[in-house]
C-alpha cells in the first residue's frame, strides 16, 4: 500500500517536471530566438532557424544605424526618463505612505481606501483630456508630462504603505522627536535610509514600468530626437525595415536585454516585491 | 503638549499634500477634461468647438465599430485570463505540495515570470516577426511537415486573436503564480493538518480551505487583470498594422480611441467619448467585482457584520 502511494508520487513528480520543462521551453524560446537572430544576417535568418548565435551582430548594428534610426539616442532618452521617473515615484510614494502610516490623521482610512480605488481605475483612458491639458500648458513633447504625474502614483503609495506597516517604526520616530528632530528631517535622515530595501524594490518596478511604457510617450512626444525605445520599436515596424530582419531583431533585443540583465541581478528582490504588493506578511 | 500634537498632525497633512495636489492636477482634472471634451466636437485642427450634447455617443452606437471593439477586448481578456488563472493555480498547488517536494521552485518561478518584465511593444514586434510569412514559424512548420505550405498567420482572424491571447498569457501567468503562492504559503498549516485528521482528501482541502482563504487574493488578481485587459494597447497595436487587422479582429477599446485621436482630423471629442465610456464600464466592473465578492463571504449574522467587514477589508487590502 505504501509502495503504491510512493510509486504514484514518482509518476506524478515525473509528469510535473515534464509540464515544467514544457512551460520553460515556451517561456524561453521566443526570447532566445530574438537574441540569436539579432546576431545573424538576414540571409541566414531566411535560410532557417538556428539555436546558436552567429557573427553578424556588428553588421546588423551598422544597418540599424544606417537607416536613420538613432538607437543610442533612444536608449539614452529611455534611460533618462526611466531614472527620473524612478526617483520621483519612489520619493513621493514613500512620502505619502509615511504620512499615512505614521500620523493618526483624520480620514486616513478613507484616504487609504481611495488609493486602492485609484489602483483599480483605468487612468490611461483619460489620456485625451490629459493630452489637451498638457498642450494648453505647453508641456506636450516634454518629458515633464510623463514624469510629473508620478507624484501621485497610487500603486507606489499602496506598496509603500504595505512596506512601512511591516517595518514597525513608531518607537524610532518617537525617539527622534525627543531628540528634537523635525518631522521632515526624521523622514529624510532616518526613514529613507532605513527604507532602502523597499525603495529599491519599488524603484525597480518604477524603472521597468517607465522603460516599457509605450502608450503615453507615443501620444505625448512628437519630435524624433525625443523618441524613447518603444517608440523606435514602433518606427522599426515601418516598411523600410521589412527586409532587414537581422537589424529588426537587434533593435528589439536592445530594448529587451537591459531588463533581462537587471532581472538576472535582482530577481529575488523583484519576486518578493510582487508578493508584497499583493499580500500582507 | 497640544501645540506639539497640532504641529505633528499639521505636518502629517503636509506629507499627503504633494499626492493630493498631484492627483487633482494630473489625475482628476484630465478625467473631468475628457468627460467635458466628449460632449464637444473639438478637433486638433480647429480652435473653435461647440457643445453637441450626446452626438459623439449616438455616433458611436450608430454602427457596430465601437461595440465590436468592446467585444474584442472582452473576448481577448477572457480567453487569456481563464487559462492564466488555471495554470497558475495548478502550478502554485504543485509548487507548495508537501508530497511532491518539487526542486528549485525559486528558479522555475523566476524564469516563468521573466516575460512579464519585457517591453510589450518589443514583444509584439517580436511575435509579428516570428509569425511573418517568411518568419521562423513557417520555416519550422513547413520543414517539420506540420503544414504543407507556408501560411499567412496574421491574416487569419482566429490565429491572430489566438496570438494576442497567447502573448498576454505568456506575459502574465508567472506573475499570477508568484501572487497565488504568496497567498497559499500564508495559510496556516494546522488547518490542513486538522482536515487530514478528519479524513479530507486533497481536492476537498483545496476546495474548502485553499480557495476560500485565497479569496481576497483571487479578487486582487481578477480586478487588476481586468483593468489591465480593458486598456490593452501595445500588443494588438504592434502585432499587425496598428488598426487591429485582420478585419479589425484585434481592434481593442484603446486602439479605437487612438484611431479617433490620430485620424486625419484629430477628432479628440470623439476619442474622448470612447475613453469616457470604457472608463465607466471598466470602473464599474472592477469596483463592482471588488465590493460584491468581498461582501459575499460575510454571512447573515448582522450583529457581527461590522467587525467582519473590518477584518475582511483589512485582508483584502493586503
Amino acid at each position: 500500500m505504501i509502495s503504491r502511494h510512493k510509486l504514484g508520487t514518482y509518476v506524478l513528480r515525473f509528469l510535473v517536471y515534464a509540464l515544467l520543462i514544457l512551460l520553460l521551453v515556451i517561456t524561453i524560446v521566443p526570447i532566445w530566438l530574438l537574441i540569436v537572430n539579432a546576431t545573424r544576417s538576414t540571409t541566414e535568418i531566411q535560410q532557417g532557424i538556428s539555436i546558436l548565435p552567429s557573427t553578424h551582430l556588428l553588421e546588423n548594428y551598422g544597418i540599424l544605424l544606417g537607416r536613420g534610426l538613432d538607437m543610442p539616442r533612444g536608449f539614452a532618452n529611455s534611460l533618462f526618463l526611466a531614472v527620473s521617473s524612478t526617483v520621483v515615484t519612489v520619493y513621493f510614494s514613500l512620502l505619502t505612505a509615511y504620512g499615512l502610516v505614521v500620523y493618526n490623521l483624520k480620514g486616513r482610512r478613507i484616504f487609504s481606501n481611495f488609493v486602492i480605488v485609484l489602483v483599480m481605475i483605468p487612468m490611461q483612458l483619460s489620456i485625451v483630456g490629459f493630452y489637451r491639458f498638457m498642450s494648453k500648458l505647453g508641456l506636450t513633447d516634454n518629458y515633464l508630462a510623463l514624469i510629473l504625474p508620478l507624484i501621485a502614483n497610487a500603486s507606489g503609495v499602496f506598496f509603500g504603505k504595505q512596506y512601512f506597516e511591516s517595518m514597525l517604526i513608531q518607537d524610532l520616530i518617537d525617539a527622534a522627536r525627543i531628540d528634537g528632530a523635525s518631522e521632515l528631517g526624521i523622514f529624510h535622515r532616518i526613514i529613507i535610509p532605513l527604507a532602502v530595501p523597499g525603495a529599491a524594490t519599488m524603484g525597480i518596478f518604477a524603472f521597468v514600468a517607465s522603460w516599457n511604457n509605450f502608450f503615453n510617450p507615443f501620444i505625448l512626444i512628437s519630435s524624433i530626437q525625443k523618441y524613447t525605445l518603444p517608440m523606435l520599436v514602433q518606427t522599426m515596424r515601418g516598411d523600410v525595415y521589412r527586409t532587414e530582419y537581422g537589424a529588426i531583431y537587434l533593435g528589439l533585443a536592445i530594448a529587451i536585454v537591459p531588463i533581462i540583465v537587471i532581472y538576472a541581478f535582482f530577481s529575488r528582490f523583484i519576486v518578493s516585491g510582487i508578493a508584497l504588493g499583493a499580500v500582507k506578511e | 503638549m497640544n501645540i506639539v500634537k497640532f504641529r505633528k498632525n499639521y505636518t502629517g497633512y503636509l506629507f499627503l499634500a504633494p499626492f493630493v495636489i498631484g492627483f487633482l492636477i494630473f489625475g482628476l482634472y484630465p478625467v473631468l477634461n475628457t468627460i467635458g471634451l466628449s460632449f464637444t466636437n473639438t478637433t486638433l485642427m480647429s480652435s473653435v468647438s461647440k457643445f453637441i450634447w450626446f452626438d459623439n455617443f449616438t455616433k458611436l452606437f450608430a454602427d457596430n465599430v465601437f461595440l465590436r471593439a468592446v467585444g474584442n477586448t472582452w473576448l481577448i481578456w477572457l480567453l487569456n485570463f481563464i487559462p492564466q488563472i488555471g495554470i497558475a493555480m495548478l502550478l502554485s498547488v504543485l509548487f507548495t505540495s508537501a508530497r511532491l517536494k518539487i526542486k528549485a521552485i525559486g528558479v522555475w518561478r523566476a524564469i516563468f515570470f521573466l516575460p512579464n518584465l519585457l517591453m510589450p511593444a518589443a514583444v509584439a514586434a517580436l511575435f509579428s516577426a516570428l509569425f511573418a510569412y517568411y518568419g521562423p514559424t513557417n520555416q519550422f512548420m513547413v520543414r517539420a511537415g506540420f503544414l504543407s505550405e507556408a501560411m499567412r498567420y496574421l491574416e487569419n482572424i482566429w490565429v491572430t486573436r489566438g496570438l494576442v491571447v497567447f502573448i498576454q498569457w505568456w506575459m502574465w501567468f508567472g506573475q499570477t503564480v508568484i501572487i497565488l503562492m504568496a497567498g497559499m504559503t500564508s495559510i496556516p498549516v494546522h488547518l490542513y493538518e486538522a482536515a487530514m485528521v478528519d479524513g479530507a482528501n486533497t481536492w476537498q482541502m483545496f476546495r474548502r480551505i485553499t480557495v476560500p482563504l485565497l479569496r481576497p487574493i483571487l479578487i486582487f488578481i481578477f480586478v487588476t487583470s481586468l483593468v489591465g485587459g480593458m486598456q490593452m494597447f501595445d500588443i494588438p497595436f504592434l502585432l499587425t498594422d496598428g488598426r487591429g487587422s485582420p478585419q479589425s479582429s484585434i481592434q481593442t477599446n484603446n486602439i479605437l480611441m487612438y484611431m479617433k485621436f490620430a485620424s486625419s482630423k484629430g477628432h479628440i471629442g470623439a476619442a474622448s467619448s470612447v475613453g469616457f465610456l470604457i472608463f465607466i464600464m471598466t470602473s464599474i466592473c472592477a469596483l463592482g467585482i471588488f465590493y460584491w465578492l468581498r461582501e459575499r463571504d460575510m454571512g447573515d449574522e448582522k450583529p457581527h457584520r461590522r467587525s467582519l467587514l473590518k477584518k475582511n477589508s483589512a485582508r483584502s487590502q493586503s
